[in-house]
């Protein structure tokens, strides 16, 4: 029952919010540069993922890890949400729940 | 929602849980929310969420230290807002068949009763389901908070204590609440200004038309055009009411922009 370590949901402009804190997002795997992973956000920015290295490429991607200046995530698990997820409600969902539903979530 | 609205002693009363659902509907939740539930007072077992009894929750979220026993498995549930343990009784083959699918790391979809058990709160699981299309997980999310919404707009302890403080704006909004219970109790209880008072009667007017069944069972819907001929209103100010009651989503636009039907019996 740890509920001291949430992961807040966010897109690429939530993410600047959380810098030292655990996240969960979803990014579309776009390529790797140098052992970092660069993946599109559900709301367009570029994000870059420690520790994700080996991703399959152009699939949805669930990272959830520590957020980092930068728009960059020390990713902590990574799993595949294959090719057929939809960013648009995704994205939806991540400004519902660190807006007005944010007591449901953190 | 209208069978939870047409009980204003109910209502007006603040107390009792709304009759259309019980204790054993099921609810989708969020760990977070059953860790901030409350029990309710006689039994320690049971618990509330937004004032509602709750036994029977959905959850999504990854499995952590699974165990299998030789009756039984349990596991950590991790839904990204908290963790709650989770036990699944294997009393035939499926059940068996059902958690051997499921390993440590892969998202679920559990069903199952929220118990408390000395002090600790857990889910004693019906059904494990692994989750292959990750949509369901956005969806369960978006889920909870509709339900949340649900439950918690129609509230009428939560609308004496919002209007006493700013009556204008927030009486006009609780009036879309389709809530005759509370709004009986206003009218009582607040002499509202006269503006605002028309305008919750107007949106009450409005979405009765919506839930009218010659409307409901119109796959399309209907325009701001058919309901001012209908209402004698004016279009601009039906138009008006329309936006504002899509943005409490009590209405969603169907065809076009133009075409609306009620969120409510969809």
């Amino acid at each position: 029952m740890d509920t001291t370590s949430p992961a807040a949901f966010v897109n690429g402009e939530i993410l600047k919010m959380f810098v030292g804190r655990r996240v969960r997002t979803v990014v579309q795997a776009q390529r790797e540069e140098g052992g970092l992973l660069i993946g599109q956000s559900t709301d367009g920015h570029q994000l870059t993922i420690k520790g994700a290295s080996g991703a399959p490429m152009s699939r949805y991607l669930e990272i959830i890890g520590i957020a980092e200046p930068n728009q960059t995530i020390r990713a902590e698990v990574c799993t595949d949400f294959g090719e057929n997820f939809d960013p648009a409600p995704f994205n939806g969902l991540c400004k519902l729940a660190n807006g007005q539903m944010k007591h449901l979530f953190l | 929602m209208p069978s939870q609205s047409t009980n204003p002693a109910e209502g007006s009363g603040g107390g009792g849980f709304p009759k259309a659902r019980n204790a054993q509907t099921l609810l989708p939740l969020t760990v977070k929310q059953i860790m901030d539930a409350s029990q309710t007072s006689d039994d320690k077992s049971n618990f509330a969420v937004n004032g509602l009894e709750v036994s029977t929750v959905r959850l999504v979220g990854r499995i952590l230290n699974k165990v299998d026993r030789v009756t039984d498995v349990s596991f950590t549930l991790d839904d990204g807002t908290g963790r709650i343990p989770v036990n699944r009784w294997e009393n035939d083959s499926t059940d068996t068949k059902e958690m051997a699918d499921v390993q440590n790391g892969d998202y679920a979809i559990v069903n199952g009763g929220l118990k408390g058990f000395q002090g600790k709160r857990q889910v004693v699981a019906y059904s494990v389901r692994l989750v292959t299309n990750f949509n369901d997980v956005t969806h369960h999310f978006l889920h909870c908070i509709h339900v949340h919404l649900e439950l918690t707009r129609p509230k009428p302890q939560g609308n004496a204590n919002i209007t006493t403080g700013t009556p204008n704006q927030t009486m006009f909004r609780d009036g879309m609440a389709y809530n005759q219970g509370s709004h009986l109790n206003q009218a009582s209880t607040f002499s509202a200004p006269q503006n605002t008072g028309t305008g919750t009667d107007m949106s009450n007017l409005v979405l009765n038309v919506f839930h009218d069944p010659s409307v409901i069972n119109n796959d399309h819907g209907i325009d701001a055009e058919y309901l001012s001929s209908r209402l004698n209103l004016p279009e601009d100010t039906v138009r008006k009411i329309i936006q504002e009651q899509v943005e409490m989503g009590h209405l969603y636009a169907t065809i076009d922009d133009n075409h609306y039907k009620s969120t409510m019996n969809g």
